[in-house]
């Protein structure tokens, strides 16, 4: 396996393990109960789908999905910021969620098409769960456009997390991404600098501090 | 009691069940409201101890088990407060009611959850202890509220599995790791105790009357220690009450009589999370408050 394929996986795996992560924060609290279950179910997709790419990561590796998943320094994970901000409220939560998925939906249909089976085979099973996300961000894009008040807040959010959107996918998946938001939100998004992936915000050791406690508060090993 | 009424009691206390557009006494209805409510908002409020654990699960498994188990709850929030909605009164009222500390919620839902190991216990032991009230209600006079329970029992027997076996994993793994669990096993054995409510006849508890519940508290208390006595211990695990131990003769459990009063400050809102856990619900809702307002004037 080359360092590239592991490099590939593991940031996607990240991403996904780090946006189910922060979705699943809405559990119990979230504007309506049929939304609780929504972002509940959203997460623990993201996170299979995380569990799926790091265990063909650990396989080359010697490792475990879970050693992964929660063994690494924060320093190490590869996920875009946009996934490591903690708890939005609901405007950018469902910003960040359109966002994501549609960033994720261009890389996953550049993924389908890869020579390496493996990885092709992987992207087109979590793609058939994600194209449900897309229909539930979608709704909630809908929803928000239709009235001026939430057309106000999610144009804040928009803007304020475009940068970091742009982020997530490589320089010659960006464009595809400035089209469809653009397109979607009926405006011109700003020509900004991109937040990277490698870039760690401070919201992302903490969310490791605390994911990891638990696991931490055993020797290395342990059963939990 | 006027001679419909009479004849509606009788008609339930025969086994009889109701549907919701047939006439039924206001009594009732609003004892069915008072009940079905109080178990609505239990689901409810029951996701604030677990969910602060969501973030923290050791293993990926742990956390699609445990994000799973919680969304199943408030699943149940959502299907029994279409029952109370039927009943006349809406959820938003409901939610209301909640916040404002007027309306009530299960005694096990007003502590806090300190470590992993209360992860494990609540999934086991408190569901454990749910079921057995859950399954009286499959037999509830009241038809629509008996049938939703079907589908609640069998995931809350689940609920019991995933606990345990966090439970398990943790008995069998470190010296700190079992300590965690007995720890955390010390603390709830009183709100267990104090689950199924005080010793009260079955025949002067009016939810048993109208046969919204099929079984009185001590019966359900017995059938819990019954099931789960020998299973705690087998694990090794002690639990703390030294009278705690079953008269084989009269086929009883005999144990310290837990304090009543103590049950009744808890659960008008003196537990020791009460006031936490309703605040935070309080704040959360109000940070959303706009999104049903935007979504309240868009289908208008």
């Amino acid at each position: 396996m080359t360092r590239d394929r592991i490099e590939l996986l593991l940031s996607i795996a990240d991403d996904e393990l780090f946006l189910g992560w922060r979705n699943s924060e809405w559990t119990g609290i979230a504007p309506f109960l049929e939304e609780d279950v929504a972002f509940s179910s959203i997460a623990q997709n993201e996170i299979g789908h995380a569990r799926a790419l790091y265990e063909l990561a650990a396989a080359e590796l010697g490792t475990t999905a879970d050693e992964l998943a929660f063994d690494r320094k924060p320093e190490e994970y590869r996920c875009a910021p946009l996934v490591q901000l903690r708890r939005l409220e609901w405007a950018r939560t469902i910003a960040r969620h359109w966002l994501y998925e549609t960033a994720d939906e261009i890389r996953l249909a550049a993924l389908k098409a890869s020579d390496d089976p493996e990885i092709a085979g992987v992207a087109a099973k979590i793609d058939r769960e994600e194209a449900y996300h897309r229909m539930h961000a979608e709704m909630w894009i809908d929803r928000l456009l239709a009235s001026e008040e939430g057309r106000a807040r999610l144009n804040e959010a928009m803007d304020e997390l475009w940068p970091y959107a742009l982020g997530v996918l490589d320089d010659e998946l960006r464009p595809e991404l400035r089209r469809r938001a653009q397109e979607r939100l009926g405006r011109t998004l700003a020509d900004v600098e991109p937040i990277p992936r490698g870039v760690h915000e401070a919201e992302l050791a903490e969310l490791w501090q605390e994911m990891t406690a638990v696991r931490r508060s055993a020797p290395a090993g342990s059963q939990w | 009691m006027d001679a419909r009424t009479q004849e509606f009691l009788e008609y339930v206390q025969s086994g009889g069940q109701v549907e919701t557009g047939d006439w039924m006494p206001d009594e009732y209805r609003s004892k069915l409201v008072k009940f079905i409510e109080m178990h609505g908002n239990s689901e409810l409020m029951g996701v604030l101890p677990e969910r602060d654990w969501i973030l923290r699960a050791p293993t990926l498994q742990r956390k699609l088990a445990l994000t799973a188990k919680i969304q199943d709850e408030v699943g149940h929030a959502q299907l029994i407060y279409r029952v109370v909605e039927d009943l006349g009164k809406p959820r938003t009222a409901c939610l209301d009611d909640l916040v404002s500390g007027k309306a009530k919620f299960h005694n096990v839902f007003h502590y806090p959850t300190k470590t992993w190991g209360d992860v494990g216990v609540i999934a086991w032991l408190v569901d454990a202890a749910a079921i057995v009230s859950q399954k009286a209600l499959l037999k509830c006079s009241y038809a629509p509220y008996a049938r939703i329970m079907k589908k609640i029992c069998w995931e809350e027997s689940f609920h019991i599995l995933h606990g345990r076996d966090v439970i398990l994993a943790m008995v069998t793994g470190t010296q700190e790791q079992f300590e965690l669990v007995q720890e955390a096993l010390d603390r709830w054995w009183e709100p267990l105790m104090h689950f199924h409510g005080n010793p009260i006849p079955a025949d002067e508890d009016p939810m048993f009357l109208w046969r919204i519940k099929s079984q009185g508290n001590e019966e359900a208390r017995q059938q819990f220690l019954d099931g789960y006595v020998p299973q705690i211990r087998e694990l090794g695990l002690e639990i703390p009450d030294p009278a705690l131990r079953k008269d084989e003769e009269k086929g009883v459990w005999l144990y310290t009589e837990p304090d009543w009063e103590k049950l009744r400050a808890v659960v008008t809102g003196n537990g020791p999370a009460s006031q936490e856990r309703l605040a935070f619900r309080r704040l959360s809702r109000e940070d959303v408050a706009w999104v049903e307002r935007v979504v309240l004037a868009e289908a208008a």
